[in-house]
């Protein structure tokens, strides 16, 4: 220890007892006067701030007061892919009130206040309380109380603003919907930031009062459309009024602006083809109908251009005051789940739809050749039970190929298909079908996406409970055969199977935004920020001989006298190939429940050039030919120009 | 037999801590209870909308910290001051290592000051201001006969100098001031010749001026900007309202603004709308006079002040040089802080960010705090065992 620098070993003098000595004793005093001088400095200087110049100093802390405020960025637009705005902005008034500002208040006078304030925006009083006490832990965030409020009632407000400490008065934009209703679901809506998204989101720019995107493409690309809100001070007095300009420290930034694949025209279309169909169906005495799902794509490289959903709503109920009864409206059964994007979301059995899935499966694992005769009959027998399945047709008896048996939809002629399959150890159809896209998500960038149900033997086992159920039976496989039974897949990837049908086996990325841009400004071009080129379609593996055959058998299905939607595409000046599908589900409707068919129709066109691929689903629409088939027939007129009219057509009755 | 042989061994000690305990200085203890729990009611009134529906956040860590705390002071008032005198190489080489290790932290809010231990965060610059005091006390207590030497003096700089440079490093300027005085009490007790004094005090402001102005304008920046302009600013407040004083004249409205009784805690404005930064920690003083007016500050200052004159008083009382001067720089760090931060609301001091004892939210002031309450128990108990023996 001794050799410790900064530490020489203590003296060797023992240290006699203790005594203060007169010189310590001194500098004991020093200390203690120094220290009884330092507090009598601080007493008097506080004397001196708060007894003597007290007043003076209340007054400022009431009269200039700095008060930061945060100014939300203009939200970006949203455009269909030819710069047709869909969604855009509209300028608005905002009343808040800033709770620090009510809590130096008399009880009685903030209630008067409150009360009056209520009466001249028209909003509820009961409601007013309820945000601000929903807000109560955070005073220094102003509280809205209503977003569009009328040029006389603001008029009102500021010349009266004495009358109302707290209250504040600013722009806001508002969010437009050009077109009404056209792609609600899609395009989603904006609300104010809950305080569960704020908890996530803090870090990542969020504040509390912020509007954010919460469903569709509002809330896939909010990040890019949100912009970057300005802050800064002003100086305000102690009844809340504004006594100075507005210092900025950092001005608002607007946000990009989304540019979709969508065509705002064909989106139009096909809503409009969609409502004609529920239409049909209704006349053809499908009281159930009351919705569907159209999608329109480009098969070669997944660009969306029309992705509607019926039933709809109007999203600018989410403007302005928002009126809890249009919501609970739209949240009734009665309505239909009009906010429920049917296209990515809605699980239908796709019926006859799905036979193509396996007849290509059949043939690229060897079990069924395209030229091999079955024959086709009103029904057959399988099973241990000997349990009969019938064909659509009970009358048919005849000999078929694969093509054939694709345009007619025979059905007993992919019951023996699946029951090869159901002998085979490592179920080809269910395998080719998840290749296909089915039972995943397909990866658009708006979601939330359905999975859908592939079942298959392991499935079974693990879904259900006694032994029976687990036990996976030829009867299984003859539904899924025809895309029944307990197979679920959304109308996008049964566009994406017809896409993949049409461009000759590679499987597309459905995609919706094209590109993000800063708009243009005064002496600016609108400049592209980033763009989104898609990934290369992929090739998934499949002969080209068994995807030849089955687009013959689909363009047969559209064009031979015994195609089940001849009547409705034959005369189509474009050559146009599919398929209809009649799909049972078990469905609830109110008090009714029991099986309605799902119309569906998927295909494309050109035939040989295919330029757009278009599926339909009419909920509890009846066959295929009938409602889907005229329905997405629409969709293809708009898109080739092709004026009603100016052709044949008709719908037909079929499976 | 066997029996005896117990109580012999277990008598004297038990025997001991009741000595302990009715020599204890109860004034101060009193006076440090009472201030705990004002320190307590403040930070309830001033942190409830901190943290959005918890209002009780800041509270209740604040107690967790004073539980630690008040264990700390126990221990300490205990044991035998004459302890420190032997550990007193390691005790500095543990604070120095801590306030190394700092550098190898991440830095919070640009500054290096904390440790993360798991649970708690821990300031070693707080401990270091309680291992310096005990560290230079069993130093000059060692040459208290050479103690009109220069080199005494000189080496009793170097030993401050080195834990105070790094300290300053982080940067925590007014921590670093709180070592600059404790340097200057003991040796001030410790009998340092006037004449060193005042050469120490011609250093500091020669050092002053060297960094401000002579360094700077030969192209070397020893303070940061913004120290430099805190220090500016305390000089001429009005210079700049909405930049680097900003601060300054936020506070002093505050302090003023709550006039004789105080606007209460609803009322108080430049609390509750964060015109006061820092309200929790450095600013407290400022919110505790807007809410509680004059009569509220005057108060603490009160406690305050009894817990100086019976610190003052344990010095003339301690039992050996070396207890005395460990008891002379606990109550000048303790009146340094307290006028430091309280000057600095009032405009009478810079800002530099020093906790206001016993008040400020904060577990490793807290907590240092106590340990030199403990200490000042210690000596107090010490001398008056020795003054019984007598």
């Amino acid at each position: 220890m001794s050799n410790v620098p900064g530490f020489l070993p203590p003296d060797p003098q023992v240290e006699g007892p203790y005594r203060v000595t007169p010189q310590t004793a001194i500098r004991i005093a020093v200390l203690g006067v120094l220290a009884i001088a330092l507090f009598a400095a601080l007493f008097f200087r506080l004397w001196a701030l708060q007894v003597i110049s007290g007043e003076r100093y209340l007054q400022t802390a009431q009269n200039n007061q700095v008060r930061t405020f945060r100014v939300p960025a203009p939200r970006g637009a949203i455009s269909d892919r030819n710069g047709v705005p869909l969604v855009s902005n509209r300028p608005g008034t905002l009343v808040q009130i800033w709770p620090a500002a009510l809590e130096g208040m008399a009880p009685a006078r903030r209630a008067a206040m409150i009360e009056r304030l209520a009466k001249i925006v028209s909003v509820p009083v009961a409601d007013v309380r309820k945000q601000l006490k929903l807000h109560r832990d955070d005073p220094l965030t102003p509280v809205t109380i209503r977003e569009a409020v009328r040029d006389d009632k603001v008029r009102y407000l500021l010349e009266h603003q004495a009358q109302f400490p707290g209250v504040e008065i600013s722009e806001v934009e508002l969010r437009r919907y050009e077109h009404g209703t056209l792609a609600a679901q899609l395009l989603g809506y904006v609300s104010e930031i809950s305080a569960d998204q704020l908890g996530r989101l803090q870090d990542k720019g969020y504040s509390a009062g912020d509007r954010i995107g919460q469903v569709g493409i509002e809330s896939a690309y909010d990040r890019y459309l949100r912009g970057v809100a300005g802050v800064g001070e002003v100086n305000v007095d102690a009844m809340g009024r504004v006594t100075s300009e507005r210092q900025y420290s950092r001005f608002p930034e607007p946000g990009y602006s989304v540019r979709l694949t969508l065509d705002a025209n064909l989106q139009t279309a096909a809503e409009n083809a969609l409502r004609y169909g529920v239409a049909l169906a209704q006349d053809n005495g499908e009281w159930a109908a009351d919705g569907g799902a159209i999608i329109a794509m480009n098969p070669n490289d997944g660009e969306v251009l029309a992705l509607a959903s019926a039933p709809t709503f109007d999203p600018s109920v989410y403007v302005g005051r928002v009126r809890p009864q249009a919501l609970t409206r739209l949240a009734a059964p009665e309505a239909n789940y009009p906010t429920l994007n049917r296209a990515v979301a809605g699980l239908y059995p796709p019926g006859s739809t799905f036979k193509p899935v396996t007849a290509l499966a059949a043939v690229q694992e060897g079990f069924l050749s395209p030229s091999e005769v079955i024959q086709c009959t009103g029904s057959i027998k399988a099973g241990e039970d000997q349990q009969v399945f019938r064909n659509w047709d009970p009358n048919k008896n005849e000999p078929m190929t694969l093509t054939t048996a694709l345009a007619n939809s025979c059905d007993t002629y992919f019951y023996d298909v699946a029951l090869r399959a159901y002998e085979r150890p490592d179920s080809p159809i269910q395998k080719w079908a998840r290749r296909m896209g089915f039972g995943q998500e397909t990866g658009i960038d708006v979601g939330p996406e359905g999975e859908g149900l592939v079942p298959t033997p392991a499935w079974r086992k693990r879904h259900f409970e006694s032994a029976w159920d687990q036990q996976w039976r030829p009867g299984d496989s003859i539904q899924l055969g025809i895309g029944q039974g307990d197979m679920l897949a959304t109308p996008l990837q049964m566009t994406s199977l017809y896409a993949l049908i049409a461009n000759g086996g590679k499987l597309v990325q459905p995609r919706i935004v094209q590109q993000i841009e800063q708009p243009a400004t005064e002496g600016d071009a609108a400049v592209v920020v980033r763009a989104f080129p898609g990934t290369k379609p992929e090739d998934i593996g499949l002969d080209q001989s068994a995807i030849t055959t089955v687009q013959e058998g689909l363009y047969d299905a559209t064009h031979a006298p015994y195609g089940t939607s001849t009547s409705v595409f034959s005369h189509f000046p474009v050559p146009i190939a599919g398929k209809t599908g009649t799909a049972e589900k078990f469905v609830t409707i109110g008090k009714w429940s029991g099986l309605r068919d799902q119309s569906w129709w998927c295909g494309w066109g050109p035939y040989a050039d295919p330029e757009l691929v278009v599926c339909a689903v009419i909920e509890n629409g009846g066959h295929g030919g009938e409602a889907a088939a005229p329905a997405a027939l629409k969709v293809f007129e708009q898109f080739f120009g092709v004026k009603p009219g100016s052709y044949v057509s008709g719908a037909v009755e079929s499976d | 037999m066997a029996v005896r042989v117990e109580q012999r061994q277990v008598a004297p000690l038990g025997a001991e801590a009741t000595r302990i305990v009715r020599h204890l200085d109860f004034a101060l203890l009193a006076a440090v209870a009472g201030l705990i729990a004002y320190g307590l009611w403040v930070l309830s009134a001033v942190s409830r909308n901190d943290v959005p529906g918890d209002p009780d956040y800041f509270v209740f860590r604040q107690s967790v910290n004073i539980a630690i705390g008040v264990v700390v002071l126990a221990g300490v008032a205990l044991l035998d001051p004459e302890v420190y005198r032997r550990i007193r190489v390691p005790l500095y080489a543990v604070s120095l290592v801590a306030l190394a290790a700092i550098f190898v932290a991440d830095p919070v809010r640009g500054t290096r000051r904390w440790i993360d231990i798991g649970f708690f965060r821990f300031q070693p610059s707080e401990l270091g201001k309680v291992v310096l005091i005990l560290v230079l006390a069993a130093f000059l207590a060692d040459r208290a006969r050479r103690i009109d030497d220069w080199s005494t003096t000189f080496t009793a700089v170097g030993l401050a100098a080195a834990p105070a440079v790094l300290v300053f490093l982080e940067p925590d300027f007014g921590t670093a001031m709180v070592y600059a005085a404790i340097l200057v009490a003991v040796l001030f007790i410790a009998g340092a010749r006037w004449l060193h004094l005042a050469t120490l005090a011609a250093g500091t402001v020669v050092t002053l001026v060297s960094m401000l102005w002579l360094l700077p304008s030969a192209g070397i920046q020893v303070l940061r900007p913004y120290q430099v302009e805190r220090l500016i600013g305390f000089w001429n407040p009005d210079s700049d309202p909405s930049g680097a004083t900003y601060n300054i004249s936020q506070s002093i409205t505050a302090v003023g603004s709550g006039g004789l009784d105080g606007r209460g805690v609803a009322g108080a404005t430049q609390t509750n709308m964060n015109y006061l930064p820092e309200h929790s920690t450095d600013f407290i003083f400022s919110s505790l006079a807007e809410q509680r007016g004059f009569l509220g500050a005057a108060l603490l200052l009160l406690l305050y002040a009894i817990v100086v004159w019976r610190g003052v008083r344990t010095i003339a009382v301690a039992p050996s040089l070396f207890t005395a001067t460990i008891a002379a720089g606990c109550v000048v760090a303790f009146v340094f802080q307290v006028f430091v931060n309280i000057g600095m609301t009032v405009g009478m001091a810079p800002i530099t960010g020093i906790p206001l004892p016993f008040v400020s939210y904060g577990g490793s002031s807290m907590i240092a705090t106590l340990a030199m309450i403990g200490l000042l128990q210690a000596v107090h108990v010490r001398g008056r065992l020795a003054a019984e023996r007598r």
